[in-house]
């Protein structure tokens, strides 16, 4: 056993230094390794332990242990991920086959539409270079991209939630017969094999959250700020949890979790991206200045933000890190591809809402941008992807109905004797995370403890919650607009004592 | 037959009967209530001829048919009646409508039960040329007095946009009124030509005739036109002030900030902040240089909303709970508290400044519209006040708001009885507030913390702090006089408590007192010593003991 556990630590050891060795920040690592050496406190005859002091000294080390948490967390799993598919190769036997390939035809789909458009206007979908007279216009107004104007009316957003949400409606799974009856209703995902936490479960994922500190608010920040301080990526996450974040060291504390700290290079790529967007004209530009005026222009939360947005939104779409980041849905499907934008995302409608909490947090576009595209990959693609991972937005449908029918049985009945889907009501705070829905304050915190948790299923649970926190309003009432109406202002809603409310309950 | 005979006889019996009857009920119900109305009759009779009906409900009656009022009055089942015959309990009138009620050519005086939203002479505050006068006697006033809130910078300091070296008095930018003052703001603009001014109507609201300058030539230009195209704009002064080109801006964009303050007395001084106030944002965005562009310099809605860039689904308007939020996360740790703090104390200035002069009508309660300008070195200034804020609703997030100000106005001035009465001591319950928050008077601002310690104070109740505070002012001066003095150290604090102590000094104060009275003897040894070292020991003794004790 302890062989294998052994064995099982190099072979480990083995990825992450592979991993590393491909990372980004690898080179100035090694660098800066390089100097340590040469230098007169690392002594020739005991190389090892004055090495090492010296590597502590220089504080590498917290930036080496930072690296392989964040190796640890996302990038070794999808490394892993081909050999198991190799090993198992039998794809059809695959409970959740039907699940991948609905994810790959629904990329495919929102692909072909885009693809659809670019023929219809008429524009090459890889761009075109913007005439010198637009380019300069667009450069003088790239910190007022508000004023900047364009004709977007034969433009209109390639999917919203509502058109994912009847693609996850209409799943049809191998356990599920075609020849379906009235008594089972057309609109359940229980169907689904996918495993899901029940609210026990929950709670004990939780915990931390019920976990009283005799810590007082002064204290907090003096807490903070040693843990910053310490730069140590998994004890800020460790902070995140309690859910009371000040909010002057919130914006540290998540780029540490998620290791978006801005590099040299980073600023570099930044200026990159930019001047790529100031070259070329892209029918995704068209689509970001459309959804941002459509949604955060008219936001009364994040309008004032609305530049920074677009700046960070276009850099966004021609970022090309993010398709190799990105974890998506591999099923072997006949047919045409079809290619998307540089960076794999093709905008939907809201899409700027996941960007626009971060404007709250963050002065500059740089910073803002780089948390939000790690937090973008590490958690939003998964809401607006079809997958089969047990954060993707299939599993949190699935847990929300699951969560709904055992906990708050009279509110799934009443939905049901009405014939409305529950999930309708509640799928675009799922799909958003609640951006644009809840105040900014209190969706902070949520987002607090998607990262704390480094999960997404506080999202279904607070949707619960917030039915639940409403129930007595819904009950009395019987059509879909008044439903939708009880729930549409969340101003007064407060996460952090809901959420602690309902997972103490008995 | 028989049967039907005695029917009717019985019928007509009965009918014969009934009569009498209710009339000897009613007779002998009648003599009980008589004298009770009848008291009140000849009370009410000098001012009314008519008598009173019993009261079930409150009479309001209102001159702008305004959602965000009809729907309060209505909520609480009040009903409306005309303005003219003087039926109403509450008036939500016009400021014009208001001086009339209380000019000397009006048939009568209002009764004990009536309550209207305007001071008779709250033009004091309004008008921008009068404000600024009263600003300046007020800090005269405490500079004569030797008050410690007219401590100033020394010389050395740089004048920034108040052009005051006060500390703590320097709240609104430099103005001086046209066509009096014109002199005198030449004579400053010649010290820095570089400046920009703005020059506004004294007594026009909603940017009305508001136009940027940083060239003499250019205002003398502005005020020819003015005088020949739109005479009816300039009858009256207007006020030329020192533009603040260095404002706070948020996403590029310029802003101001729009809070509710509800002044139910001023004398004593009682006056709340609306916690709920929101920030107007220009449609584009800031540049100092472009200064004829009005889009990107003056925040009203009425000019905006003409901008073709203007959204009228939020107006340009952010909330207070966004601003704070974002100050905070960017700004650092206690930005947010500390602006506010300085807020309501540059609310508080104003107020002190005009108390003096304001007719304190217990009839009236008013809501101000404060119009406050954060700088980039976050220092707020008072640009204007208004006294009929709009209550007009542009969206719907507007609407919820300005329904929940004049719901909880209502609740703050309506007393718990429902009925207006000018006996009443305008205490509210601390219920009743909710989303107000007391402006305590202003203490002098020594350490760090006194934001914080001003809270627990909001609970005290209006008059209590007020009163402990200028006690202590008033004799402050004293104390330094002696503290300074050759008087020996025993004398002084037989002197100090002798003075100080017998006269009606609450057990707060005590304690505070007696420190006073330590640091004066203590003070009094280093008094040979620069006046300035003593002051600023004095201060800082002081204020330990008054951020503990006093508001």
């Amino acid at each position: 056993m302890e062989e294998l556990q052994d064995s099982s630590i190099h072979h480990m050891t083995a990825k992450v230094i592979a991993a590393i060795k491909n990372a980004k920040c690898y080179e100035p690592i090694y660098k800066e390794l390089q100097r340590l050496v040469a230098s007169p406190s690392v002594d020739k005859n005991d190389m090892r332990n004055t090495l090492e002091d010296a590597i502590k000294a220089a504080g590498l080390e917290t930036e080496i242990r930072n690296m392989i948490f964040n190796l640890v967390r996302s990038r070794l799993k999808k490394i892993d991920a081909p050999d198991v598919r190799q090993t198992t190769k039998s794809l059809q036997s695959d409970p959740l086959s039907y699940l991948k390939r609905a994810g790959v035809l629904w990329d495919r789909r929102v692909r072909k539409s885009l693809n659809a458009m670019c023929g219809e206007l008429k524009v090459p979908l890889h761009g075109q270079p913007r005439i010198s007279a637009d380019r300069e216009d667009f450069v003088a107004k790239w910190n007022e991209l508000s004023n900047y104007n364009m004709d977007l009316a034969s433009y209109r957003p390639v999917y919203a939630p509502k058109d994912l949400l009847e693609v996850l409606l209409s799943l049809k799974g191998p356990t599920r017969p075609n020849e379906d009856n009235d008594q089972i209703p057309q609109w359940e995902f229980s169907h689904i094999a996918l495993p899901v936490k029940n609210l026990f479960d929950l709670r004990t994922h939780y915990a931390d959250l019920l976990r009283n500190d005799p810590y007082n608010i002064h204290d907090s920040a003096v807490q903070c700020q040693i843990i910053l301080d310490s730069k140590l990526a998994p004890m800020c996450q460790q902070y995140l949890k309690k859910g009371c974040t000040p909010a002057p060291y919130r914006g540290a504390l998540w780029a540490a979790v998620l290791d978006s700290k801005l590099h040299d290079y980073d600023i570099e790529n930044w200026q990159k991206l930019r001047n790529s967007v100031w070259t070329t004209d892209h029918i995704v530009d068209k689509l970001v200045f459309k959804d941002i005026q459509l949604t955060a222009s008219n936001d009364d939360q994040y309008f004032v933000f609305e530049d920074v947005l677009y700046q960070v939104l276009l850099c966004f779409s021609r970022d090309t890190d993010i398709a190799n980041c990105v974890e998506y849905e591999t099923f072997p499907v006949k047919g045409k591809t079809y290619e998307g934008p540089p960076s794999g995302v093709v905008p939907f409608h809201g899409i700027c809402m996941f960007a626009a909490p971060f404007c709250y947090l963050y002065d500059s576009p740089v910073c803002l941008y780089y948390t939000f595209r790690a937090f973008y990959i590490r958690y939003c693609h998964r809401l607006t992807t079809i997958n089969t991972h047990p954060q993707g937005i299939v599993s949190l449908c699935l847990l929300f109905e699951k969560l709904l029918q055992t906990y708050e049985p009279q509110l799934w009945s009443h939905f049901r004797e009405l014939q409305i889907q529950p999930l309708r009501v509640v799928f675009k705070w799922l799909m958003r995370g609640f951006s644009g829905h809840l105040p900014p304050d209190q969706l902070l915190v949520l987002w607090d403890l998607i990262l704390g948790y480094d999960s997404l299923e506080i999202l279904p649970l607070f949707a619960i919650i917030i039915l639940s926190f409403r129930k007595d309003s819904l009950m009395q009432v019987s059509s879909l607009d008044s439903i939708e109406s009880i729930l549409a202002d969340l101003s007064s809603i407060k996460v952090l004592p809901l959420v602690q409310l309902a997972l103490s309950r008995d | 037959m028989k049967c039907r005979f005695k029917k009717r006889k019985s019928s007509s019996y009965s009918r014969d009967v009934m009569p009498c009857c209710s009339s000897s009920s009613s007779k002998s119900k009648l003599p009980l209530p008589l004298p009770l109305p009848l008291p009140i009759f000849g009370l009410v009779s000098k001012e009314r001829p008519w008598p009173r009906k019993e009261r079930h409900c409150l009479y309001y009656s209102t001159d702008c048919d305004k959602t965000a009022l009809i729907n309060n009055f209505q909520k609480r089942g009040w009903h409306k009646v005309p303005a003219f015959d003087g039926e109403w309990n509450l008036y939500w009138a016009c400021a014009q409508n208001c001086r009339y009620i209380f000019g000397v050519d009006h048939p009568y005086r209002m009764r004990s039960d009536q309550i209207i939203n305007h001071f008779p002479n709250s033009m004091e505050l309004s008008r921008k040329d009068l404000l600024i006068k009263n600003i300046k006697r007020y800090r005269k006033d405490l500079e004569r007095k030797g008050d410690a809130l007219a401590m100033t910078h020394p010389n050395s300091t740089k004048l920034g946009v108040g052009g005051t070296r006060y500390m703590y008095l320097d709240i609104i930018p430099m103005t001086f009124v046209l066509p009096a003052d014109y002199n005198l703001f030449v004579e400053q603009f010649h010290k820095n030509p570089a400046s920009t001014w703005i020059v506004k109507p004294s007594d026009k609201s909603q940017g009305v005739g508001i136009y940027l300058i940083n060239k003499l030539s250019k205002l003398k230009r502005f005020a020819y036109e003015a005088r020949t195209f739109y005479p009816h704009f300039h009858r009256d002064t207007c006020v030329i002030s020192k533009y603040i080109d260095n404002p706070l801006l948020i996403g590029g964009k310029k802003f101001d900030l729009r809070l509710y303050v509800l002044v139910t007395s001023f004398n004593p001084i009682k006056a709340y902040l609306y916690n709920e106030g929101f920030c107007r944002f220009c449609t584009q965005r800031y540049d100092q240089t472009e200064i004829d562009n009005v889009f990107m310099h003056l925040t009203n809605v009425s000019i905006q909303k003409n901008n073709k860039e203007y959204n009228t689904i939020h107006g340009g308007k952010w909330s207070m709970q966004n601003l704070w939020l974002y100050l905070d996360s960017i700004r650092g740790e206690g930005v947010s508290k500390k602006l506010s703090c300085r807020i309501s104390e540059t609310i508080r200035h104003s107020l002190d400044a005009v108390a003096p002069v304001m007719a304190n009508d217990r009839h009236c309660f008013e809501v101000y519209g404060y119009d406050i300008i954060i700088d980039n070195n976050l220092k707020p200034w008072l640009i204007e006040i208004n006294t009929s804020p709009s209550i007009h609703s542009t969206t719907k997030n507007d609407c919820t708001l300005k329904t929940r100000l004049i719901d909880n106005v209502l609740d703050v001035v309506i007393p718990p009885s429902g009925m207006p009465d000018e006996r009443w001591s305008k205490t509210p319950s601390q219920d009743s507030l909710r989303n107000f928050t007391l402006i305590t008077p202003i203490q002098l601002p020594k350490t760090p913390n006194s934001c914080q310690s001003s809270t627990p104070l909001t609970e005290a109740g209006g008059t209590g702090p007020l009163t402990d505070n200028y006690y202590y002012r008033k004799h402050k001066s004293i104390i330094n006089r002696l503290a300074g003095g050759a008087l020996p150290a025993l004398a002084v604090s037989k002197a100090a408590s002798k003075f100080l102590l017998p006269s009606g000094t609450s057990a707060l104060m005590r304690p505070m007192v007696q420190s006073h009275i330590r640091k004066a003897t203590e003070s009094k040894k280093l008094s040979q010593k620069s006046k300035l070292k003593s002051k600023s020991a004095m201060k800082r003794g002081i204020g330990a003991a008054l951020s503990k004790r006093v508001s």
